[in-house]
């Protein structure tokens, strides 16, 4: 009820705020920015007592008070945050990075491998032939050649294949689940991740030889993204160190340490060219495994000043969704789900028993694996700006996708913890 | 450099400043350690090495509000009303009357400076030379916390001080408010034109919403995650709103800092989110003011800053002096005690920034005032009031020291008479008698 109450002062406040509001106000960013903290965090809260994890909640108050619902976060307002999103993305890589120990990585590694590369080459392979042969739904590969149809669905297979590491940590330090499930879940979501930078940028490139972009430009060399990779592992190892230090002899201020470590990496990367993601998940890998111990209370530092900007990152997230542009596609949506779904099933279930993992791992790890967010986001828009034409429409087919996967996919891992036992805390 | 990786580094060289020289200068020297940001922020800025450009610092704006309505958050939540009714009322008046002295005259002469010096009329001066008026009044607690520690201060004339500092936070934002509001041209889309008063309540309305927003938000709950973003979103939104409506965003954190000190369990764990806060923003808030601080060498300037500085140190100490004088108040508290409110600081750089940031008249000349009044005070801010306390407070060290001896030498006499007092094994009556 307290939720409520707190929703409608709230709506109340906007209103008689933008009611007063002058000419010369401009967009309050700022004010949007507390807005979307105590809004979704409310609806987050009222998402939980319906069994719901927050971050469905905070996306459903993105997906209310955004561009499809009330529009008090208008488009200008989500390009004005856009640097809170990218702060939510470093702190989130570096929160994966230090969830690994070697010590774990040691007794999973071999498991999570063998279930990240059933997953990968059933759910590659199964999404590339559900839209081979449903191209005829497709307008722009109706009529397209053999070729064409080819490329277009190993990218968008490619981008398929991702999953989020975003909600897997967010609703991992929602729940505080740390048993087998939860490490299996994330270890497979954190190799993936790593292995699609890999893969996205081999199917690019072989696209690109198939189905050549019509201005020649666009593509991604190999030495770019040897680069990218191994550059980032660099200023990673770097930057994990510089906090491994800090965190040995000074130890304080953890919490606003943690905010500029985030903010440092992600600028720093950016600058370089290297990626983003990989350089925070080695800095929070190798901060965690030189710190003699204590990297547990920087990550508890961090898990606190990553809080409120996952609120507004998958607040934001919501605001991106176009429900509208779902409905049309969803002659082709809803197979590209369910095969994804299968595929993903499929994949866990043969590998975790190829690894002879426990079977509460072995049936639920897919659970964990259907969401979808930031990363996808980011390559389908590479596909967009690569083939300027098709990309465009193959972009939309792939954010209505990942707009069902990022709805669906918190919901069912939060179930499969419950019902492993795993859930510690409804939140 | 890019925009986001200077912010980085401003907060990183905060942080630092605020771990290593504040500390290090503050427990040394009793030097309050912040002007000097200042002096960076030039250094950094479009007048020297041009490493922060003009459009860097507009895109910093968000954080400057947000700053603003820390500073006002951070001056409102000490007045808790169970706090406030233990001090005698004879505290209130003199700090009252210093406070609304300096307010009185500082703006009176600096409207008057103002237009002689640039030759306008004197309605045109009002707003400026108001404006000015209630940022003189600010001064720092950062003195009074280097010299004599953050903790309850049982002298009468640190109390003194303590309330003084108090009661200038209250008026300075008060009355800028109401400056901000009157000063305030823009027309609702939608409802007719405000009157200044309307103005002042939705201030006051933005702060009270926010502070109760935070109450229902926290319920019952006291966990460090639910209060830090809480608090946050409810400082940003109470800042911002106040802001995008082109009001004071540190009078309205500053009744919501009021809201929630009078109405928390405990007051005390949102103190400390706050502080957490407070000094490295404060640095990334003078470091900007110095890249933005755009001087002028122009003589009518230096006029307007020698009425700023000579009639507010006028106003603190003799003001303070003679109010006490009036009410017989120098056997407790001295005649001198106006001289810890002579340093200005985060407050007085807050709003002169948020001054600044608006199309207000003479913005750089009231800037410029503000800041060399940080500039040359706040270093110095510990000393003014060690100097004001020292006199009072030395027969009661003396006193505490004496009582000490006399102590020690009884326990001694007696340890000697009775020596298995020693162990705590105290003889009873009847073993000790012969």
């Amino acid at each position: 009820m307290r939720r409520i109450v707190i929703l409608l002062v709230l709506y109340a406040v906007m209103q008689g705020i933008f009611l007063l509001g002058s000419a010369e106000s401009g967009v309050p960013t700022l004010m949007l920015f507390g807005f979307l903290i105590l809004a979704a965090y409310s609806v987050g809260e009222l998402a939980t007592s319906f069994g719901l994890p927050k971050i469905v909640g905070y996306m459903l108050a993105g997906l209310f008070f955004g561009p499809p619902g009330l529009a008090y976060v208008s488009k200008p307002v989500i390009v004005e945050l856009a640097p809170v999103s990218n702060l939510a993305i470093a702190l989130i890589a570096f929160l994966a990075g230090a969830e690994l120990q070697i010590a774990e990585i040691r007794a999973r590694g071999i498991g999570i491998l063998k279930m990240m590369s059933a997953e990968l080459v059933l759910c590659f392979v199964g999404v590339a032939a559900v839209i081979a042969l449903l191209r005829g739904q497709l307008p722009f590969l109706a009529s397209a050649p053999g070729t064409e149809v080819l490329a277009f669905s190993l990218l968008f297979a490619a981008v398929a294949v991702v999953h989020s590491p975003a909600a897997t940590i967010a609703l991992l330090s929602e729940t505080k689940a740390n048993g087998p499930l939860a490490r299996y879940t994330l270890g497979v979501v954190l190799v993936m991740d790593v292995a699609v930078v890999l893969i996205f940028s081999a199917v690019l490139a072989a696209a690109r030889a198939l189905v050549p972009p019509t201005d020649g430009s666009g593509g991604v060399q190999m030495g770019t993204v040897l680069w990218e990779i191994g550059g980032a592992v660099l200023v990673g190892a770097v930057l994990g160190l510089f906090v491994a230090l800090y965190l040995r002899f000074i130890s304080r201020e953890l919490f606003i340490f943690a905010i500029l470590i985030a903010l440092l990496g992600a600028e720093i990367a950016k600058i370089l060219h290297v990626e983003t993601l990989l350089t925070l998940l080695v800095a929070g890998f190798v901060a965690e495994n030189a710190s003699g111990g204590h990297g547990e209370k920087f990550r508890h530092a961090m898990e606190r000043a990553a809080a409120p900007i996952f609120v507004v990152f998958f607040a934001l997230s919501g605001a991106k969704l176009d429900p509208a542009s779902v409905l049309p596609l969803w002659t082709i949506v809803v197979p590209v789900v369910l095969v994804r779904m299968l595929a993903i099933w499929g994949g866990t279930t043969l590998g975790a028993r190829w690894a002879g993992l426990d079977p509460v791992v072995t049936k639920y790890t897919w659970y964990g694996l259907v969401s979808q967010a930031g990363v996808a986001f980011g390559l389908a828009a590479v596909v967009a700006e690569v083939y300027p034409d098709r990309g465009e429409a193959l972009r939309s087919l792939l954010l209505a996708t990942i707009a069902i996967n990022q709805t669906v996919g918190p919901i069912l891992f939060r179930v499969a913890l419950k019902r492993s036992g795993e859930l510690k805390s409804t939140g | 450099m890019s925009a986001p990786l200077l912010l980085i580094l401003i907060a990183a060289l905060a942080f630092l400043a605020t771990h290593v020289a504040y500390e290090w200068l503050a427990k040394r020297l009793l030097i309050v350690s912040g002007a000097e940001y200042l002096v960076l922020g030039v250094l950094l800025g479009p007048h020297a090495t041009k490493l922060v450009s003009p459009a860097a610092i507009e895109a910093f704006d968000p954080i400057v509000i947000l700053a603003i309505g820390w500073m006002g958050i951070a001056t409102g939540m000490p007045l808790q009303l169970q706090r406030l009714v233990r001090i005698p009322a004879v505290a209130y008046r003199l700090s009252l009357v210093e406070g609304l002295l300096t307010l009185a005259l500082v703006a009176t002469g600096v409207a008057s400076a103002i237009a002689y010096a640039f030759q306008v009329p004197l309605q045109e001066a009002l707003v400026p030379a108001l404006a000015l008026g209630a940022i003189a009044v600010a001064s720092t607690p950062a003195g009074l916390d280097v010299a004599y520690g953050d903790g309850t201060r049982s002298a009468p004339v640190l109390r003194q001080i303590e309330v003084a500092q108090g009661m200038d936070g209250l008026i300075s934002v008060l009355a800028f408010g109401i400056v901000m509001a009157w000063a305030h041209t823009a027309i609702p889309l939608t409802v007719r034109a405000l009157t200044t008063t309307e103005w002042v309540v939705v201030t006051l309305g933005i702060g009270v919403v926010g502070g109760t927003l935070f109450h229902l938000f926290l319920g019952g709950e006291t966990s460090p995650d639910r209060l830090f973003i809480s608090l946050g979103g409810a400082i940003v939104l109470t800042s911002g709103a106040a802001a995008f409506l082109q009001l004071s965003p540190a009078l309205a954190a500053f009744v919501m800092g009021v809201v929630l000190a009078n109405s928390m369990r405990h007051p005390a764990s949102v103190l400390q989110v706050l502080r957490t806060g407070e000094r490295p923003l404060y640095y990334v808030l003078l470091l900007l003011a110095g890249a933005s601080w755009n001087p002028d060498s122009n003589i009518v300037w230096w006029l307007v800053l020698m009425h700023y500085v000579v009639l507010r140190t006028l106003s603190k100490l003799w003001g303070s002096g003679i109010a006490t004088w009036f009410n017989g108040a120098q056997q407790s508290v001295g005649l001198d005690w106006g001289r810890g409110l002579v340093g200005q600081g985060r407050l007085t750089i807050a709003l002169a920034m948020d001054y600044a940031r608006r199309d207000l008249p003479f913005a750089d000349v009231i800037f410029t005032c503000a800041a060399a009044s940080v500039l040359f005070t706040e270093f110095f801010a510990a000393r003014f009031v060690r100097s004001a306390a020292a006199p009072l407070l030395a027969p009661l060290e003396q006193f505490t020291v004496t009582t000490s001896a006399v102590v020690d030498s009884v326990a001694e006499t007696m340890t000697q008479r009775f020596p298995e007092w020693r162990s705590g094994d105290a003889p009873s009556s009847d073993e000790r008698t012969p």
